[in-house]
């Protein structure tokens, strides 16, 4: 098998051999990509790395070199530590939550049910919902007297919390929200993996006598495992970006309980006009995500993870 | 025919000698809707008295034109001037990109005496006027007049100090079981701004006097937030929730800007009054203020920077800013309007509700115009809202504030 496949892949030499003549073609082709990235990715990018190095309020004509103060100062504010911790757990809780909920719809819309394709659009729906519009939207939901959750709750005899304006629930509220619009991705990519998987398995275990929770358990999840992984690394590098529908639902607040660092970056810069710190929060968080990739393609590369 | 021609020759040229001659003023604002379309009329009559000038008013929507500015002196691509929301003039007048307008202020005798004090307060840097206020608007106290006459208070009647907006309101809860009064607890500048005006209302300043130092937390200050605490915590006629009971017929008071005199009477289906907001027993009547900011860059060259200023005199000027004030509903700058009888007559007429709000300019105090401002007041609205929360004490959460705005002042 190994051998046949090395007999195909050409040996270093004639690779380059052949490419070389083919530089300038290669060049000339590529050069509208690499100008509009290089021009609205990259440049930007690297100067945002240099702009971190400065205290400049985006306006004065000077700015004053700082060195790594703007770094020294972020990782001694207790607002960025807040920051950091409000965006760990909506990360987590919407990476899990999704993840469970993902799961557990694709199962049973992968039973022979009526109705099927009507439930996989409604499932996936929020997901091409654009963020802002849900949020608004689920402000709405959320408010206290007259929000349709808080009247539902009163109808089974409980009293809902003023959700966004009460510090310990309002991180919970945007929880929710960031959930029902990841579940139905989720979803879909579940349904296409448990579609994948060989009925013979199955028949082979009932054969064995595995109840279908047996089945579910020691067939369905370890076959799943490289989908669930592919989720979980997707969720969390999604996740720790969050910025609309936190500024949309509550600005951070109440109290810096939903102050994620995507609104954290964004109050630094566009409110304070504090371009070199924010600078500087972007990159910090450009390490967190590059961190989350870099263990991705470590575990990926052991295992089998080709979703 | 041939006398057709040649007028079509004599005209084409006389536009382009025209055009040559001509002064082009680029202009970047933020009004948009009614408020763009009187500017526009404005200006065409400007042009048509004061032929050579074109002025090209570009509209940025309003959350973008202080990064367009920033990116626009950056870049060194500046309008010949623009307006900017007074919140950020701080930045702009130490950007170095403004053109002092002092000389013209003198040139034309201009008065300044004859403007409110408070909105002057923005332009001015290191001596040097930078800015002139072309706008305004304030808070005042709007209140429902069916709650009140539901509660069996005198529906004509707004409280007039914190004792009567106490018993006002519990006498609301107590008989309608509808809140008293609506404060902003959501947090950021909107509490910040609200609060700013009970503060004042009982005589504490924001920061001391060359702002240099944070002021809110004197006995003053701590009196003022330990009232707001009361009305949540004690009284409980105030709940810490979103913004919009009043509207709604759930809340009998409220503070909000002299913009909504237009806006409520669409809105809600209940009787309103409005009022100057009342202040502390033996304290100060106070509101707060925003508005618009007029300014030349410093890159046009003479001639060009002439035009723009003669553009911004005859703007300013009382009987213009008659006709602004009353074709955009924003509030005088200059006492001259506010007293002037045809914009009197246009307010009791068509706008009663605003003459509450036109009487308090005279007491409206500037925000401290520091240009770490933004940070400052996320902070005093994050301790302010800690203290309606009942997690710290009043006296507790204005010291830390104070601890934690102290060196963004230094």
């Amino acid at each position: 098998m190994n051998g046949v496949r090395l007999h195909k892949v050409p040996s270093k030499a004639s690779r380059w051999g052949r490419t070389l003549g083919e530089w300038p073609a290669a060049l000339f082709f590529l050069l509208p990509t690499v100008a509009v990235l290089g021009t609205f990715n990259f440049y930007p990018a690297l100067y945002s790395l240099y702009l971190s190095l400065f205290e400049w309020n985006g306006l004065s004509p000077t700015r004053e070199f700082v060195g790594l103060a703007n770094y020294a100062r972020l990782l001694a504010s207790g607002e960025f530590w807040n920051s950091l911790r409000v965006t760990l757990l909506y990360a987590g809780g919407v990476t899990l939550l999704a993840l469970a909920l993902g799961l557990g719809v694709a199962v049973l819309l992968n039973q022979p049910i009526r109705g099927q394709a009507v439930y996989r659009v409604l499932y996936f729906l929020p997901v091409i919902t654009p963020t802002v519009a849900s949020g608004v939207v689920w402000k709405y939901l959320f408010d206290p007297t007259q929000g349709v959750v808080n009247r539902g709750l009163v109808g089974v005899g409980l009293e809902g919390p003023s959700w966004l304006s009460d510090p310990s629930w309002a991180l919970v509220a945007v929880v929710v929200v960031g959930v029902w619009k990841r579940v139905g991705f989720n979803m879909v990519v579940y349904l296409a993996a448990l579609q994948g998987i060989p009925k013979t398995y199955y028949e082979a275990a009932q054969l064995d006598g595995a109840d279908s929770w047996q089945q579910f358990r020691y067939i369905t999840l370890p076959l799943l495992a490289p989908t669930t992984f592919f989720l979980v690394v997707t969720a969390l590098i999604d996740a720790f970006q969050v910025f609309d529908l936190v500024y949309v639902m509550t600005s951070g607040g109440p109290l810096g309980s939903t102050d994620v660092l995507g609104y954290y970056l964004y109050r630094q810069g566009f409110r304070y006009s504090e371009l070199g710190f924010a600078s500087a929060v972007a990159y910090v968080m450009f390490a967190l995500i590059f961190l989350v990739t870099v263990i991705q393609f470590r575990l990926t590369r052991g295992g089998q993870g080709d979703a | 025919m041939k006398a057709h021609w040649l007028k079509t020759i004599v005209t084409t040229a006389v536009v382009l000698l025209g055009l040559s001659t001509a002064q082009k003023l680029t202009f970047w604002h933020y009004w948009d809707g009614a408020n763009g379309q009187v500017l526009q009329g404005l200006i065409e009559r400007y042009q048509k008295e004061h032929p050579g000038v074109t002025i090209e008013a570009v509209f940025v929507p309003g959350g973008e034109l202080l990064t367009k500015l920033q990116t626009a002196i950056t870049a060194r691509q500046t309008p010949t001037m623009a307006i900017s929301d007074l919140v950020a003039m701080p930045l702009l007048t130490r950007s170095g990109a403004l053109a002092p307008l002092d000389d013209y202020i003198r040139q034309s005798n201009l008065n300044l005496t004859d403007y409110f004090p408070g909105p002057l307060v923005y332009g001015l840097y290191q001596g040097k006027r930078y800015s002139l206020p072309v706008s305004a608007s304030n808070l005042g106290l709007f209140w429902n007049k069916n709650l009140f006459r539901a509660a069996g208070l005198d529906p004509n009647r707004p409280p007039r100090n914190w004792d009567e907006l106490l018993r006002f309101a519990k006498q609301v809860k107590e008989k309608t079981g509808k809140w008293g009064l609506e404060l902003f607890t959501q947090g950021g500048e909107g509490t910040t701004w609200q609060t700013q005006v009970y503060f004042w209302g009982a005589g504490a300043e924001f920061l001391n006097a060359n702002n240099t130092a944070p002021a809110f937390n004197s006995p003053q200050g701590v009196r003022a937030l330990q009232f707001l605490v009361d009305l949540v915590q004690k009284e409980k006629v105030a709940p810490v929730a979103p913004w919009g009971l009043f509207g709604r017929g759930e809340a009998a008071m409220v503070m909000d800007g002299s913009w909504m005199t237009q806006f409520f009477p669409q809105q809600v289906s209940f009787e309103l009054g409005a009022a100057p907001f009342p202040f502390a027993p033996g304290g100060r009547p106070a509101t707060n203020m925003g508005g618009e900011q007029i300014f030349i860059f410093q890159s046009a060259d003479a001639a060009t920077a002439k035009a723009a200023w003669d553009f911004i005199n005859w703007f300013s000027s009382t009987p213009v800013q008659v006709e602004w004030d009353r074709g955009t509903g924003f509030l005088p700058v200059r006492r001259s309007v506010a007293n002037d009888p045809a914009y009197r007559a246009w307010v009791s007429n068509a706008r009663p509700l605003m003459r509450p709000f036109v009487d308090s300019m005279a007491f409206a105090k500037p925000r401290p115009p520091v240009a770490r401002y933004p940070q400052i007041s996320d902070i005093f609205a994050k301790y302010v809202q800690e203290a309606l929360l009942g997690r710290l004490s009043p006296k507790e959460a204005l010291e830390r504030a104070a601890q934690e705005v102290a060196p963004l002042l230094r």
